[in-house]
């Protein structure tokens, strides 16, 4: 019971109207007088102040939003800010000629695709193709003419080429244009205007990639100069002699497709094309080979007459008369090849790269004996990708050795870099008087150019493509030039006194030429919009009288013994690598850290050389060793680099990728992070690689990359190469790799494919023991990717790079293990008869359901969406790395240092829809989940639930062979949940139960069941 | 304390026939004088690595991780290698104050509080790494679960990491105040010999009021033995969640049952031989040589071979382990660990840590104070590359051999190493010079034998 204290009797009687002091102070309302209506009183002002200046200092104390954006003025038609618009053009990145669709967001393109209405690359494209949208961005790129090396007006230096050329044409001096493949007809048009103004001018056409001697070969034949249209997907056996039609030979992109629609493995019994692949080194077209020999080089030509001689006796043929000797190549697979070569007449298809006009004569002669002209061989409607004529070439340089030539015009093409030492063109140039080059960017032959007047590069310019007859498509600029660039085809109207744009010559040749070659008729108006819209028209090809069947030609000589080198000695093998081809863009970082799909090596070529002959010269991998050319001839070269062992290759040949050592890529000096111990990104003669187009031999009239003698010896010196698959993972002591299969990758022959059923689908997921994580009650996105399909190209690692902002780490931090591509495409060794089989295995971040990444990050930096996407939250990652280490795949990739790159140009081609990354944050795949997310909002504005055919990855885009598939998997009516019903249908290391949402489907060869080698690697 | 259990024909734990007066003397003596040129040379080198490691971390934080030799399959190696080190060294110190206390083990008076000292600088040094090798150190609290405005953005408790960061944090306050305590009646005596002056008022304030009172003396023992009760399961528990970090992982290796158990007995190991290498350098240099005698050096020896036995068992299980599994990636991964690249860190491992201590079984190697400081030594290089091996090794060539990797330190990593040694030691040498690193208090108990009771004051 307590007891009431009181103060006052009024407080103990306590009435209505007391109050007690302490709750009260000032019972009656204090005197302050009110503030007068509208005006802000002393307390109203330092209260209003005293926020004020709080809030101000609050929102000082964070990094301010990007306070640079200023909304349009006028705003331009068809730029709306976060819409993307596409326009459909035709890609320049090579003579290929591939349709494209550019992506412009904000009125600048920041992404190429594949077109899937061009009849030739259908939607495919390849890694360079996707890569060259950064050399629109490069900010080395000339910016306007050059006269003697200084910048100078237009008006200037045409002022100064007109009167030069006026001069020419007056004395009937000789005026020379050398220039690649040109596929524009438009600019062909204006060239042989132009090329008839004078007395005596001639257009030289060649490749740096020659393939002049097909061309030959079927003017030989076929009383044509011209390079016929192969069918892949129409073949059912393929045999291929030094042709690396997938990676790099004349097309890829198209005969990749073909090639994957001959062996896509529908119906019973599977269609699937037997593939036979001779080459030295080793190429992704033969990784893909069901049988792949390994010849010398040289040896193309007794290959294909052996072949050629079992061929013409089941065709009856007597041929040839005499003895042709032993084959280099086992006897029984040839006579069966053979075999199944003529069981297949008119369907079967022989291609060669070799630059001997007498083997293609015999390669023409096997096609035409079985029937393939016609049929997958179509020399009616031809293809332009490869126009080059290397004799003239030799004319050329015999001409410009007389000094017989008064000027010469360079376009579209590096001769001062990318011929042989024979012909010495750097030298040669210097002699004439005024020689212009074109190149839109340095290179060695503009260095050497009196004036460079420069290219648009091809996304910004109006031209046109013709690559195969009958195939034209529309070139439409996507933005307006960057620099003070032109057009060729305008500067050669110009300097004729022709003053209109590009885009009307380009108008008046397709009304004027073009046009009249569409059927059905309708206005010009009509076809021209269709045109550009679509990117790619059909027109008729005129029949042509003269294409003579073979038959009446004469049967031709074999070519016995090749030029290959005697036992024991080594000779070249310079081809194009996947990602450099010629060198022409050897400017742009993503084709350099784009690991070549065979080496795997970044920034650098090398030489490579197969095990065994790297151990009779007692080299290892990454040894400098010298390669001197032998013979007196004055033209003998050396080249010092380091050494690559290759399994699978030739034991007599080194193989050397060409296009490395350009000028331009000294920039890459200080490409990648500095600091304490970082190296240079460039080779010791500060260049990225080494050129080895000196070794190009000129011989016969036609460029030759194969089959010249040298001699190797260590230097003593080592680089390290900078390869994303450890080498040496493969050549490990026996007591370490000898360990069991690992569940990777799956192979099986094709006759088990057809036996095999599908697996009951309840043993694939079986129940644990725990409930669900992720119960996935909607939707789950997966990807199905088919390594039979896959040809190791790397397109999608380029795309992934360019749609999701992915650095370029440069050559000493991916000499570290920390290249940045989310999308890695792992390649696996196994033994096969003579040769190595190996698998490409494109691996990204598997989107597992019991992800062992999301379970250890402490900061929920990684987490499970509900349509089973494995998401990384970039703001939310403190670095920990310890996902990375937890990741079973190992495709998690972290920021070591600040990657991006301050460069206002180059970073225009940065994805707006993706964040770039700072550094200490770590990344991965996200299954382009920008695009998921478009597609979801564009499926619900529409009001209808999003399918899985609305939305496409870039891989999945981007891939020639159509590989990838993306998905939801829990739809019975997707594509992807019909092919995890495919008996090849795997996971990766499934035992370990993670549940990925990404899954394979096994690798399929054409060969007779063997137990021993179906199964695991 | 005495203890009427004790034998008389025992050694006494305490030569020299030491008065308590003596004791209180011997022990305070280097605060009392100024330091030697010893300690100067010793101090200055620790301080000299102690930048050395500063500069290195700063031009980590400012340049960024890649100045590390890691790479996108090694996300971890000097890192957490030093990071588990440090937390093993510094189990010793609980161990001997808190479970030895516990069975009564009295030799263990002359040694606990610099163990104890130990222990706290060493976690201090281990606490460093899991900071620092953040890829964005600055946001190391977001480790915390504090209530945020980031919505309802909250830690991750399934993470190892998460539960690696309450059990640090957790035994290293424990340590803090068992220490602490421990030093209370210490820091009194030393509070009574000093004269007046700033110094004397630290004290005053630190000793917390002791007045040696019966009363203060019962609460004191109370407490002690309460702190000592809690103290003891984080001896087995922080390395164990310390293993966790990978036993529960998917990378062979690491996904392993055994480590928790392995995992304990290898920082027992190493934290003793790292009081082994401490004290025989400061009984030599601080005059210790009564307090700190051949008998102490044994035991701890003894202690050493022990857990060196479990720790060769643990190697062994794991390649028994490997092999029973029948687990290919487990196989390979022991194959590798011994015969690949990195077999010499693995071998190095094996000779430091099991091959080396069994020296020890005679009693020649266990008197022969030189001989056991340089096994110390080796026990703690073998212990560093054990963790090195477990991380590295594992990491490198883990489940798809495309993405197999190299590792090699930078001299960034290097130097962070050396800034972490330079961390202990200097704290260390602070340490002994500002506080009695012996428990005069405890030790007072053990002096003379109770056949021959120690003289009075």
């Amino acid at each position: 019971m307590s007891r009431r204290y009181w103060k006052s009797i009024e407080e103990r009687d306590g009435g209505e109207d007391w109050l007690p002091a302490d709750r009260d102070e000032f019972p009656e309302p204090l005197a302050v007088l009110p503030d007068a209506p509208g005006t802000l009183g002393r307390r109203g002002f330092l209260k209003a102040a005293g926020f004020g200046l709080a809030g101000t200092l609050a929102a000082g104390c964070q990094r301010g939003p990007v306070s640079k954006a200023i909304p349009f003025l006028n705003q331009p038609e068809e730029v709306m800010p976060g819409r993307a618009t596409w326009y459909a053009t035709t890609c320049g990145a090579c003579s290929a000629a591939c349709g494209l669709l550019v992506k412009n967001r904000d009125g600048r393109p920041i992404k190429l695709e594949g077109n899937p209405q061009h009849p030739l690359s259908r939607g495919g494209l390849c890694a360079v193709g996707q890569a060259s949208l950064l050399g629109l961005y490069d900010r080395w790129r000339h910016r306007g003419p050059l006269k003697r090396g200084q910048p100078a007006s237009w008006a200037d230096v045409d002022a100064d080429i007109v009167s030069a050329l006026a001069a020419i044409r007056h004395r009937g001096g000789a005026l020379r244009l050398l220039t690649g493949t040109i596929v524009s007809p438009t600019l062909s048009a204006t060239i042989g205007r132009f090329m008839a103004t004078f007395p005596n001018a001639r257009h030289v056409v060649y490749d740096a990639i020659s393939s002049s001697a097909i061309l030959d070969a079927h003017e030989r034949t076929h009383g044509r100069r011209a390079l016929p249209r192969y069918h892949f997907g129409q073949a059912a056996v393929i045999a291929g002699v030094d042709a690396d039609f997938l990676g790099t030979w004349i097309s890829p992109v198209e005969f990749t497709r073909g090639y994957r629609d001959g062996r896509s493995l529908e119906g019973n019994p599977p269609r699937c094309s037997y593939h036979a692949q001779f080459e030295s080194g080793l190429t992704i077209t033969g990784t893909k080979a069901d049988w792949r020999t390994r010849i010398a080089p040289g040896e193309e030509g007794p290959v294909l007459t052996q072949l050629a001689a079992r061929v013409a006796r089941r065709a009856g043929l007597a041929w040839p008369a005499g003895d042709v000797g032993m084959p280099p190549v086992p006897g029984a697979p040839l006579d069966d090849l053979a075999g199944r070569l003529w069981a297949a007449r008119g369907a079967s298809l022989v291609v060669s790269g070799c630059q001997d006009v007498a083997v293609q004569v015999i390669c023409n002669f096997v096609n035409h004996l079985l029937g393939n002209y016609g049929r997958t061989i179509d020399i009616n409607r031809p293809s332009y990708q490869r126009g080059g004529c290397d004799a003239a070439l030799g004319e050329l340089a015999a001409e410009l050795a007389a000094g017989a030539v008064d000027g010469l015009l360079v376009a579209a093409a590096n001769p001062a870099y990318d011929l042989p030492a024979d012909l010495d063109f750097a030298t040669l140039a210097r002699r004439v008087d005024l020689l212009v080059s074109f190149a839109g960017s340095p290179d060695e032959t503009a260095a050497l150019a009196g004036y460079v007047c420069p290219d648009h590069h091809y996304l910004e310019a109006w031209s046109d493509a013709e690559p195969a007859a009958g195939c034209a498509s529309i070139t439409q600029p996507v933005l307006a030039p960057i620099g003070g660039t032109r057009a060729i085809v305008e500067s050669l109207a110009r300097w004729m006194d022709d003053a209109r744009p590009a885009y009307e010559l380009v108008r008046a040749h397709w009304e004027s030429a073009l046009f009249p070659r569409r059927i059905p008729v309708e206005p010009f108006e009509t076809f021209w919009d269709t045109a550009v819209h679509d990117g790619a028209v059909e027109l008729q090809v005129a029949p042509r009288e003269s294409a003579a069947s073979g038959t009446s030609a004469p049967l031709p000589d074999p070519v016995a013994a090749g030029a290959a080198p005697p036992e024991g000695a080594l000779s070249l093998v310079l081809y194009p690598s996947v990602g450099q081809l010629d060198g022409r863009h050897a400017h742009n970082p993503w084709l350099q850290e784009l690991p070549d799909p065979i080496t795997k090596v970044t920034w650098d070529n090398c030489a490579s050389l197969s095990p065994d002959a790297a151990a009779s010269l007692g080299v290892r991998e990454g040894d400098v060793v010298r390669i001197e050319t032998g013979g007196p001839s004055p033209a003998a070269a050396a080249l010092e680099l380091p050494v690559y062992i290759q399994p699978g290759q030739h034991d007599r040949a080194v193989a050397i990728p060409l296009g490395y050592g350009r000028a331009s890529t000294e920039r890459f000096t200080r490409a990648g992070p500095h600091w304490l111990e970082s190296q240079p990104g460039v080779g010791p003669n500060g260049l990225v690689g080494i050129n080895a187009a000196p070794l190009i031999v000129f011989e016969g009239g036609t460029l030759r990359y194969g089959g010249r003698a040298v001699r190797i010896a260590p230097t003593g010196r080592r680089i390290e190469l900078a390869t994303t698959q450890r080498h040496h993972s493969i050549i490990e002591p026996r007591q370490v790799s000898s360990a069991g299969s690992r569940p990777i990758v799956r192979e099986m022959p094709v006759s088990a494919l057809s036996a095999q059923q599908p697996p009951p689908g309840a043993t694939r997921e079986g129940r644990g023991l725990w409930p669900d994580d992720h119960p996935y009650s909607g939707r789950r996105w997966g990807l199905i990717i088919d390594l039979n399909a896959c040809t190791g190209c790397s397109a999608c690692v380029v795309a992934c790079q360019v749609e999701n902002n992915i650095p370029v780490v440069g050559r000493d931090e991916v000499r570290r293990q920390r290249e940045m591509h989310w999308l890695r495409i792992d390649r696996y060794f196994t033994d096969a008869d003579e040769s190595v089989d190996v698998v490409h295995q494109p691996m990204l971040c598997q989107h597992c359901a019991n992800a062992p990444c999301e379970t250890v990050c402490p900061v929920l930096a990684t987490v499970h969406s509900a349509d089973g996407l494995n998401q990384q939250v970039y703001n939310r990652c403190v670095g920990t790395r310890y996902c990375a280490n937890n990741c079973p795949y190992k495709v998690r990739r972290f920021n070591w240092f600040t990657y991006a790159r301050a460069d206002a140009v180059e970073n225009l081609v940065l994805n707006p829809d993706v964040t770039v990354r700072t550094r200490g944050v770590m990344e991965k795949c996200s299954l382009c989940a920008q695009r998921l997310l478009e597609a979801r909002i564009s499926a619900r504005a529409r009001g209808e639930p999003a399918r899985d055919t609305d939305v496409r990855t870039a891989c999945e885009q981007s891939c020639p062979a159509g590989a990838i598939v993306l998905g939801d998997l829990n739809d019975p009516a997707s594509r992807v949940a019909a092919l995890a019903k495919d008996p090849r249908y795997f996971q990766v290391l499934e035992d370990l139960n993670v549940r990925p949402g990404v899954g394979y489907l096994a690798v399929v060869r054409n060969r007779d069941a063997d137990p021993g080698k179906a199964g695991h690697v | 304390m005495s203890d009427a259990a004790a034998l008389p024909v025992r050694e006494p734990l305490i030569l020299g026939d030491k008065s308590l007066a003596e004791v209180t003397g011997d022990i305070c003596r280097p605060l009392d004088a100024r330091p030697t040129a010893l300690w100067w040379a010793g101090f200055l080198a620790s301080l000299a690595l102690l930048g050395l490691g500063v500069a290195a971390v700063s031009y980590q934080i400012a340049v960024g991780i890649g100045v590390w030799g890691l790479n996108r399959t090694v996300g971890w190696a000097f890192d957490i290698t030093n990071f588990v080190f440090w937390i093993g060294i510094g189990h010793a110190g609980t161990l001997i104050s808190a479970i030895l206390f516990l069975f009564r083990q009295r030799w263990r008076t002359s040694v606990n509080r610099a163990a104890e000292a130990m222990t706290l600088f060493a976690v201090m040094c281990a606490g460093l790494f899991p900071v620092i090798h953040m890829g964005r150190p600055w946001l190391a609290f977001w480790m915390f679960p504090y209530p945020n405005t980031r919505g309802s953005l909250w830690i991750n408790f399934r993470s190892p990491l998460v539960w690696d960061f309450f059990a640090i944090s957790t035994y290293f306050t424990i340590s803090l105040v068992f220490w602490y305590v421990g030093l209370l009646p210490d820091l009194a005596t030393v509070r009574d010999r000093t004269r007046r002056g700033f110094r004397r008022r630290i004290l005053e304030w630190l000793s917390l009021g002791w007045n040696g009172s019966y009363r203060t003396w019962l609460r004191y023992e109370i407490v002690y033995v309460l702190l000592a009760g809690l103290a003891t399961p984080l001896v087995v528990s922080v390395h164990t969640i310390v293993s966790w970090d990978f036993a529960t992982s998917v990378i062979p290796g690491w996904h392993a049952t055994i480590f928790p158990p392995y995992f304990v007995a290898g920082a027992i190991f190493s934290g003793m031989a790292m009081v082994l290498t401490l004290m025989l350098v400061a009984r030599s240099t601080m005059g210790l040589q009564h307090y700190i005698t051949g008998r102490h050096v044994d035991v701890m020896c003894k202690l050493v071979i022990f857990t060196s036995g479990i720790v060769a068992f643990a190697y062994a299980t794991e390649f028994f382990m490997a092999l029973y599994s029948a687990n290919q990636y487990e196989q390979f991964v022991f194959r590798n660990r011994a015969l690949g690249p990195f077999a010499w860190a693995y071998w190095t491992m094996v000779g430091c840590n099991v091959l080396v201590p069994q020296l020890l079984w005679f009693r020649r190697v266990r008197a022969n104070l030189g001989l056991v400081f340089v096994l110390s030594l080796a026990v703690n290089v073998g212990m560093w590359f054990e963790r090195f091996v477990i991380i590295v090794t594992s990491l490198h060539r883990d489940y798809l051999p495309s993405s197999w990797a190299g590792y090699a330190p930078t001299s960034i990593e290097v130097a962070t190493l050396a800034g972490s040694f330079g961390l202990f030691f200097t704290c260390f040498l602070l340490f002994c010079r500002f506080v009695p690193v012996i428990a005069m208090a405890e030790i007072k108990s053990v002096v003379g034998t109770p056949a021959r009771p120690g003289k009075d004051l």
